[in-house]
């Protein structure tokens, strides 16, 4: 029996984190590798996401009970397409809330789906107190994401890891004019990777290294899955960048 | 066997969800696998017969035969407990002919245990209606029930009005029943279907259906919540109870922060 495909929720209790960037390049990342994917854009004031991959992103309103519908009835209605929500710091209380009320995680693993909160950290302590908090009440996955364009350092101390064996995403620091190629409206990772006329350039190495990151992260939880059903203990993962 | 139980669900007033509340005992019972069956007062149209049309009968309160349905078969029907959901202005009339029939002196001899669910509006006129019901309930379990599902606030009933009442009732048990989903609760009516029914995504046949899963939520989020209310009163064992009738008036209130 094939494994359902995995749901990635893409979070941060603040504005202004990279929580869209790692949405898109998510949502590419599959593509690239030529796996069906779907997404849902929980900011509906400025539905970005939505507004990059038209055809593949649901804006989403979960204020209204409508909109929770749209989204949750979704998430565990498909198995087949990777699932990416990008939930923006508005929704983000009560994103959680609806899902800890309708017993979200518990149904979403009874059908085979173990979904995976990419929590964008940073060094405030509103963030690390949200995380603590998450980490209490979300039977999720929590994996912490140091995107090093907001915050240097990387305090394992702050953000714990629940899952040892899941590590701490890495987004590595981009200089602010290679930022505003990769924000550029109709800018595509896979399509800049497709092309490297003159050999690779700090865009293509940093898609490369998230790509591999990406990979390394698929590989642990699938190294982890196996472990378990065997009975053993994964072994933590290896952290990359720069932590103290 | 436990001695039977008859479970009354009443106010004075209509609209302030009785039968909502008798759904939510029923599939209590039900989860809990207590035989029960239930009557519908509301005759000759029924809304509780509509969610349980299997266990359910319609009945006129007020007519002796249909009263005689109900109490004559008490101690031969297989049911343990016997819900009664009391028509909208029927709740005095009917405790009185309980009182008339001698139904409340076989409770007081601990022949039967009797429960009476007091639905509470929004009005005084409501708190008044407590006065006069518990005059008739000795022996009887009594909970108000304060019903917040459709959003009710008890606009009228300011801190010292409301202790000024339930300072009178020693004991007595007040009940919260929380609000529900707007959008899950006008769902779980068009499927008219009980709540538990709703939850497992099943149709009133069993067959399966294909309703919300977010709807499916909420309600299950809050009948858990209901139930956490009757476990708190421990209805489960006042139903399953036989034996000694508890002693003294039974009037409880509790107020729940």
């Amino acid at each position: 029996m094939t494994q359902p495909a995995p749901l990635y929720i893409v979070t941060s209790p603040r504005p202004r984190m990279g929580k869209t960037l790692l949405a898109r390049l998510l949502m590419e990342f599959f593509r690239h590798s030529r796996r069906p994917v779907v997404g849902f854009d929980l900011n509906p004031r400025d539905p970005a996401l939505a507004g990059r991959f038209p055809k593949l992103v649901w804006p989403v309103d979960i204020t209204e009970t409508r909109g929770q519908m749209e989204l949750f009835d979704r998430l565990i209605a498909e198995t087949t397409s990777t699932k990416i929500v990008d939930l923006g710091y508005g929704p983000f209380e009560q994103f959680f809330a609806v899902m800890r009320e309708i017993g979200f995680v518990q149904e979403a693993r009874r059908r085979g789906i173990d979904p995976i909160v990419f929590f964008v950290t940073d060094q405030t302590m509103p963030t690390v107190r949200s995380f603590g908090e998450l980490q209490r009440r979300l039977t999720a996955t929590l994996v912490p994401v140091h995107n090093e364009s907001v915050s240097l350092l990387f305090s394992k101390e702050d953000f714990p890891l629940a899952r040892p064996e899941c590590g701490v995403i890495r987004i590595p620091r981009l200089s602010a004019i290679v930022r505003g190629v990769v924000d550029r409206p109709n800018f595509s990772f896979n399509a800049y990777m497709a092309k490297q006329p003159g050999g690779p350039t700090e865009v293509h190495k940093w898609i490369a290294e998230l790509y591999a990151e990406f990979r390394d992260f698929e590989l642990r939880l699938m190294m982890s899955r196996l472990s378990a059903s065997l009975g053993g203990t994964p072994a933590p993962a290896l952290t990359r960048g720069r932590v103290r | 066997m436990a001695k039977p139980t008859v479970v009354v669900v009443g106010a004075d007033k209509g609209g302030v969800g009785k039968t909502t509340v008798a759904r939510t005992l029923l599939d209590y019972f039900t989860a809990h696998h207590v035989p029960i069956r239930a009557f519908d007062t509301e005759s000759p149209k029924g809304t509780l017969k509509r969610f349980h049309p299997d266990i359910s009968e319609i009945v006129d309160a007020t007519s002796v035969p249909d009263q005689m349905r109900i109490f004559d078969t008490l101690s031969s029907t297989a049911a343990s407990v016997t819900v009664i959901d009391v028509r909208a202005g029927l709740l005095s009339p009917t405790l009185r002919s309980l009182r008339d029939i001698g139904f409340l002196d076989a409770v007081k001899k601990g022949q039967l245990t009797f429960v009476v669910f007091h639905i509470l509006g929004s009005s005084i006129a409501s708190l008044n209606e407590i006065e006069d019901t518990s005059s008739f309930l000795g022996d009887s379990k009594y909970f108000l029930v304060k019903n917040f599902i459709n959003n009710t606030s008890f606009f009228e009933w300011d801190q010292a009005t409301h202790a000024s009442y339930f300072r009178k009732f020693k004991d007595a048990v007040e009940i919260t029943i929380p609000k529900l989903n707007e959008m899950a609760y006008e769902q779980v009516e068009l499927a008219s279907v009980p709540f538990l029914t709703f939850v497992a995504n099943k149709g009133l046949k069993g067959e399966s259906a294909n309703y919300s899963f977010v709807l499916r939520g909420y309600v299950r989020h809050w009948l858990g919540n209901v139930w956490a209310e009757y476990d708190r009163i421990k209805l489960n064992e006042i139903v399953a109870s036989c034996g000694v009738a508890p002693s003294g008036p039974r009037v409880q209130v509790v107020s729940r922060s």
